[in-house]
C-alpha cells in the first residue's frame, strides 16, 4: 500500500510504476474503464486474445473460470453500465489478473467504490484471485489512511 | 489588409495541414492492413461483428433503395432514350452511369449516413470515457483493434454493396424493358455484355475500395480529435461526416478523371 498527501505526487509515483511494469502491468483503476460495447466476459477475455493469441472460445473459458472464483458468473454477459461499483472492481481485477506474469497496480479503490467503508472487500477479492498474480501495490491518498486499518495483504 | 491575407494564409495552411495528417495516418492504416499477424482472434472478432453492422443490418434498408432507385433511374433513363431515338444507347448508359457511377455514389451515402456517423461517435465516446486509455494500458494497439476492423468493414462494404445495388437495378430494368419498351431477355442480356468494359468495372472496384477506406478512415480521425469533454462529440461527428462528404466528391472527381484518361489513351 502506497499512500500519498497529494495527487499530485500520487499520479507521479503512480506513473513511475506504469511505466517501470509496462509488459506486466495489470491496471486496476477509473482512468482504465472497461470497454462499455463489450460484455464483461469480452473484457476479461480480451487481454489473452490479444496478447496470448488464444481463440475466442479458449480465452471466454479463462475468462468464466475466473468469474466462477468470485461467484461472478452471472454477470458475464452484462456490460459496464449496468454493473454494480463492487461488481465494476472484481471485473477490472479479473481483467488486471488476465495480463502475463501480472503485477496488479490499483488506483484508488475508493474512487472506484466510492460507498465502501473500510477494506475488507478489496482484501476478500484480492485473496480469492492472489494465486493469479504476484505483486499487488495500491496507490491511494494519505486521508484515506484510516480505511485500510486492519492491513493490507500484500505490501509494495 | 494585411490581416485578411493572414487569415487566408493561415486557413490555407491549416486545411493543407490536415490533408497531409490525413493522408499520412491513411499510409500507416495502409501499412498495418498487410501486417498479417496484426489478425488475432479479438481482432477477427471485431471484424465480423463491423461486417455485420455494416453490411448486414443495412440489408432491408439498401434493397429497397436499390430496387425504387434503380426503377426509376431506369424508366426515367429509357423514356429520354426512346424519345430521343437514342435507344440503342441503353446499354451503354446502364454500365457506364448506373453500375460504375449511380450505385457507387448511392451505396457510399447510405453507409456513410449510417455507418460512418456511428463509427465517428463511437471512437468520440471511447476517447470521451478514456477506454482508449484502457487499450493502451494493457497493451492493445488501437489501429489493429479497434481502426483496421472498420476500415476493412468499410472497403469490403462499399465494395460488396455496390454490386449488389448494380445487381438489383439491372435487374429491375430487365424488368422494365420487357414491360415498357419491349425488350427480350436476350437483347436486354446482349446489350449490357457489349456496353460492358473491363477497364470500367476495374475502375469500380478501385474507386468503391477507396471510398470505402476514406468514410470510415476519416471519422475514426475525427473521432480521436474529441477532447475529455462530452460537448466535444457531436463537433467531432460534424466535422467528421462534413468531411467524409467532401472526400467523396473528391474521390468521384478523380475516379471520372481517370476514367476519362483510360479512355482517351487506351
Amino acid at each position: 500500500m502506497r499512500l500519498y498527501s497529494s495527487e499530485e505526487l500520487l499520479d507521479r509515483e503512480l506513473g513511475d510504476v506504469m511505466a517501470q511494469e509496462k509488459r506486466h502491468l495489470g491496471l486496476v483503476s477509473l482512468d482504465a474503464p472497461l470497454i462499455s460495447n463489450l460484455s464483461v466476459l469480452s473484457n476479461i477475455a480480451l487481454v489473452k486474445q490479444y496478447h496470448g493469441r488464444l481463440s475466442v472460445r479458449e480465452a471466454e473459458d479463462i475468462a468464466v473460470m475466473r468469474l466462477n472464483k468470485l461467484h461472478l458468473e452471472d454477470i458475464a454477459k452484462k456490460r459496464n453500465p449496468v454493473l454494480l461499483e463492487e461488481q465494476r472492481f472484481c471485473v477490472m481485477v479479473l481483467r488486471a489478473v488476465m495480463v502475463e506474469d501480472p503485477v496488479v497496480v490499483i488506483d484508488r479503490p475508493f474512487k472506484i467504490m466510492p460507498d465502501l467503508d473500510d477494506t475488507r472487500f478489496i482484501r476478500e477479492v484480492l485473496t480469492s484471485v492472489d494465486d493469479l498474480f504476484q505483486e499487488c501495490h495500491i496507490f491511494d491518498y494519505l486521508w484515506n489512511e484510516e480505511r485500510y486499518t486492519g492491513g493490507m495483504i500484500h505490501d509494495a | 489588409m494585411t490581416t485578411a491575407i493572414e487569415q487566408i494564409g493561415r486557413s490555407g495552411l491549416h486545411v493543407v495541414r490536415s490533408f497531409r495528417d490525413t493522408l499520412a495516418f491513411a499510409f500507416r492504416i495502409l501499412a498495418r492492413m498487410f501486417d498479417v499477424p496484426a489478425y488475432n482472434s479479438a481482432v477477427r472478432m471485431v471484424l465480423i461483428n463491423q461486417i455485420y453492422f455494416t453490411s448486414v443490418q443495412i440489408l432491408p434498408l439498401f434493397l429497397s433503395v436499390a430496387v425504387i432507385s434503380g426503377a426509376i433511374v431506369i424508366g426515367i433513363i429509357g423514356q429520354y432514350l426512346t424519345h430521343l431515338g437514342l435507344f440503342e444507347y441503353f446499354g451503354q448508359l446502364l454500365m457506364g452511369f448506373v453500375v460504375t457511377e449511380f450505385a457507387p455514389f448511392i451505396t457510399v451515402l447510405l453507409i456513410a449516413l449510417r455507418s460512418s456517423s456511428a463509427v465517428n461517435a463511437e471512437i468520440a465516446v471511447m476517447k470521451v470515457n478514456k477506454e482508449l486509455n484502457t487499450l493502451n494500458v494493457f497493451r492493445i494497439d488501437e489501429i489493429n483493434y479497434l481502426f483496421l476492423p472498420r476500415i476493412l468493414s468499410g472497403i469490403l462494404s462499399v465494395v460488396l454493396l455496390s454490386w449488389l445495388f448494380s445487381i438489383v437495378v439491372l435487374t429491375s430494368g430487365l424488368v422494365f424493358s420487357a414491360l415498357l419498351f419491349n425488350m427480350s431477355i436476350n437483347d436486354y442480356v446482349t446489350v449490357l455484355l457489349t456496353s460492358a468494359k473491363f477497364s470500367d468495372i476495374i475502375v469500380m472496384l478501385i474507386k468503391c475500395a477507396t471510398m470505402g477506406f476514406f468514410i470510415v478512415m476519416i471519422p475514426i480521425r475525427y473521432g480521436m480529435r474529441a477532447t475529455d469533454e462530452l460537448t466535444s462529440i457531436p463537433v467531432s461527428v460534424l466535422q467528421g461526416m462534413v468531411n467524409v462528404f467532401i472526400a467523396i466528391m473528391i474521390i468521384e472527381v478523380v475516379s471520372l478523371i481517370v476514367m476519362s484518361l483510360i479512355e482517351k489513351f487506351i
